[in-house]
Order: structure tokens, then sequence, then C-alpha cells
């Protein structure tokens, strides 16, 4: 049964689960739908997905979109995946769940609206709003910190005190790897200070190499289009 | 093994969790967390949830927080629970996982903008945002309209054109019920034209009777005491 992936590699979730397939030898189509050239408003791709966002899956006949429920679905109906990704028990999986669903509103809601109001926005030639990035950098702030003194516990390299990664530990690094498209002063004041997550983004990058790497390839050329764009904008 | 819920009848999810308990005849002890006396704030609570926020649950000595996680949990773990509210089809669950993700930055992003931003910010001495407030009602309007048309497309009741509910159904309509607390006309404007949202509740009402209107019973109260706040607060 035929898998496709509609992703954009410069969306984290997209990352997330591109590196989770090839991680477990998952065979899919990768279909690019390129957000900068808003091709995730077109009709056939509102098809795939009616909310108009990446990433999505075609998975025989069966569609999917928002990229935890796809993680989920994806670990529980290929046979192969190994069970350290998201464990049977259902104690160690509810807390798993925790942790995707306290993602939303925390590092994913602060990071988005960080990198989208510095980094993004003016690129686009869209406004950018400081107060909202402000906004974002504190929530992301606060988010980090959390991660460092609950979600990573004692000396256990993963997220929730695993030794394995799970489902969530990409999810959250892969997020937090959109720091890349700020400048270099920002991201080293904002996650410079977390030794205990600059370790586990290295720990989760070693767990799916080389996957990680090739897919998070592009950042910097992202980056340096964005800066290219913001110049070319403000010259206007 | 002993089941304590840490609940505020005033929060969403917090109702979320007790009628499915209790709809499901899982035995529990409530531990109400009184939001307005800022009782999530107390160390005590913070052993039971580092992230201060309700519901909360401790089974056993198994601690789980965010409602989601908790009502995947509570389905799974408890024997006696019918598969409708989180079905083991893989399929089935995966649209369960895409339908809660997706509340959390639409309906319920939306609603608690809304609702904080009109009232509740003044139960705990903050100033209402209307700028806030409008953005809110913005995104809480356009998700009731796509669970007007994608979410209740099908041919059954429920979410996802299921015939009978899941535990989306219960998180969802706690979610929109907090509009009990708003005047009538904001109510009524804002859930004005839904009508298949409007039958969605009442089935879901029916579907977890009499435990549903039990646990909203305290809204009326919660209302009153908004419009007093507000009255207090347009004198100073």
């Amino acid at each position: 049964m035929e898998l496709k992936l509609y992703v954009d590699r410069i969306s984290q979730p997209s990352r997330a689960i591109l590196i989770f397939c090839k991680a477990n030898g998952i065979e899919f189509e990768e279909v690019k739908i390129d957000l900068a050239k808003k091709q995730h408003h077109f009709p056939e791709f509102a098809e795939v997905n009616p909310m108009k966002q990446v990433p999505a899956i075609v998975h025989g006949d069966f569609k999917l979109f928002e990229s935890h429920a796809i993680l989920i679905y994806l670990a529980s109906a290929f046979p192969g995946v190994a069970h350290h990704w998201y464990p049977a028990d259902v104690q160690k999986r509810a807390k798993i769940h925790s942790v995707l669903d306290w993602h939303h509103s925390n590092l994913r809601r602060g990071s988005v609206g960080y990198i989208f109001n510095t980094a993004v926005a003016l690129a686009l030639g869209l406004p950018a709003n400081p107060q909202a990035a402000a906004e974002g950098e504190e929530l992301m702030s606060a988010s980090l910190a959390k991660l460092d003194s609950f979600w990573l516990e004692g000396d256990a390299p993963f997220l929730l005190g695993n030794s394995k990664p799970s489902i969530a530990d990409l999810a959250l690094v892969c997020e937090i790897m959109q720091l890349e498209f700020a400048d270099e002063e920002d991201r080293e004041r904002i996650l410079g200070p977390h030794k205990r997550i600059l370790k586990w983004i290295k720990d989760t990058k070693n767990a799916t190499a080389p996957y990680f790497d090739e897919i998070h390839s592009i950042m910097v050329p992202i980056r340096e289009k964005l800066k290219e764009l913001k110049v070319q904008a403000s010259e206007k | 093994m002993e089941l304590k819920l840490y609940v505020d009848r005033l929060s969403q999810p917090s109702r979320a969790v007790l009628i499915f308990c209790k709809a499901n005849e899982i035995e529990f002890e409530e531990v109400s967390i009184k939001l307005g006396k800022l009782q999530h704030r107390s160390p005590e609570y913070a052993e039971i949830n580092p992230m201060k926020q309700v519901p909360a649950i401790v089974h056993g000595d198994f601690k789980l927080s965010e409602s989601h996680a908790i009502l995947i949990y509570l389905a799974s773990a408890f024997p006696g629970v019918a598969d409708h509210w989180y079905p083991a089809d893989v399929h089935k669950r995966a649209k369960i996982h895409s339908v809660l993700d997706w509340h959390h930055s639409n309906l319920r992003r939306g609603s608690l903008g809304y609702h904080f931003n009109t009232g509740i910010a003044l139960a705990f001495g903050l100033p209402l945002d209307p700028k806030a407030a409008a953005e809110g009602e913005k995104l809480l309007s356009a998700s009731l309209a796509t669970i007007e048309s994608l979410w209740l497309e099908g041919d059954g009741p429920f979410l996802l054109g299921n015939s009978q509910p899941s535990i989306a159904d219960i998180a969802l309509v706690c979610e929109i019920m907090q509009l009990e607390v708003a005047d009538e006309k904001d109510r009524d404007r804002i859930l004005a034209g839904h009508k298949r949202v409007l039958k969605w509740i009442e089935d879901t009402k029916n579907a977890t009777a009499p435990y549903f209107d039990e646990f909203h019973s305290l809204m009326p109260f919660a209302k009153e005491k908004l419009k007093e706040l507000k009255a207090q607060a347009s004198k100073q």
C-alpha cells in the first residue's frame, strides 16, 4: 500500500515525519507542497488536507493530517517500527501524549510566533509584529526551561526519562531546530544557556543519523535566502 | 488502585474528564483545585502537576497532566470502557488524534482567547484586552465553521461521522459549553447558523446523560459571578 507524504522541509512537523519514516525504513513518496509558493492553497491540495496545512499523508486511500496523529499512526501501522518510538505500555504512552499535547500551546506556539515575526514575515513581504515576536520568545524560553527542568529527567538522554527516543523527541527537537533561521546571536541567547537541551538535540540527531542532518541540510540555505529576501524587501 | 482527579468544574477540560469517568462508571475521588482562589499555584499542587494546570490525575502512583492524554489513558486503562470512546482500530484512532490535535490551536485557543479577554481575566485581577478578545472570537468562529463543515461530515451524529461518541466529542463540546458563561447575545451571535453543531451538542449531552448536565450545572452561577466582576470593573 502506497504512502505519500505531503511536506515542505521548511516546516518543523514535516521534517519530523520525514526523519521518522527514513529512520524506520518506511517507504514513501515525498510530495513537496511549497509553502513559499502558496501551494498549500491550491485546490488539489485541499483534496488531501482541507485544513491546507503540511504535513499530511495519504496511505492507500486513508488521509490524515496533524503531525502528532501522523507519527502515532505510522508507528502503529508499520510493524517494523521499533517499540521505543511509541511504546505499547499504557502509562509510557500516556506520558508521550502528555508532552506532545503540552507542545502545541507551549514550545510550538512560542517558536512559531518568534520565528515568524523575526525571520520569516519580512522575507515574505508580510508585516512583522515585534510584540508577537517578544511574546513568542518569552513563551519559547519558558518552554525550554520546562524541558530542562521537567520533561528531561536525570541522566536519561531522551524525554520522559527514556533511554531511547520516542516520537515526542523527534517532534520537539525538529521544532527547536527552527531556531536555525534566527540570527546566530539570537539563537545563542535563547538556546545557549540550556546545555541539557543541546545534548538532547545531539542525542536525537545521533539516534536518527544520517537522516536528521540530511533532512535539516536545507536550514542554512533557507536562512541565507530569508536574509536576502528581507534585505530586498526593505530596499523597496 | 485509587484514582484522583484534580479538577475545577469551571475548566472545560476538567469537565470532559469528569463526565467521561462518570459515563463509564470509573470510580474516582474528585479533588477540587479552585482556579479563582489560585489553588493551582500552590506548592502542594505543583507536586501533582508542575505545569500548575487542571485537570491532572493520580492513579496509584502514576501522575498525568493534559486532558487529551488523560482521556486516552482512562479509555485504555479501564477495561469497562466501550470501544467507541477510543477505538482500537488504528485508522479510527488516528482520526480522533487528528481532531484532538486540531482542537489545541483552533477551538481551544480561540475559546480561551475570547473568554479570558471578555471576562475571565477579571477573576485573576487582570484587565480585559478587547483586541485579543476579537482575535479569539474570530478563531472561535472559524473553528465552529470547520466543525460544522468538516469534522461533523458523515453519516453519524458525532465527530468524524461516527454513530457513537468518542473522547473527542466530549472534549470539544465541553469547550463550546464555556459559552454558557458569556452574555446570551454574544453566545447566540457566535453559535448562530451552526445547526449541525447545536444538534451535536444535544446528542453528546444525551449520550452522557445525566452527567453532562450535572457537571455543567454551575455554569449559570459562573455567568452571574462574571457579570458582577464586569460591573465592578466598569465602575472603576
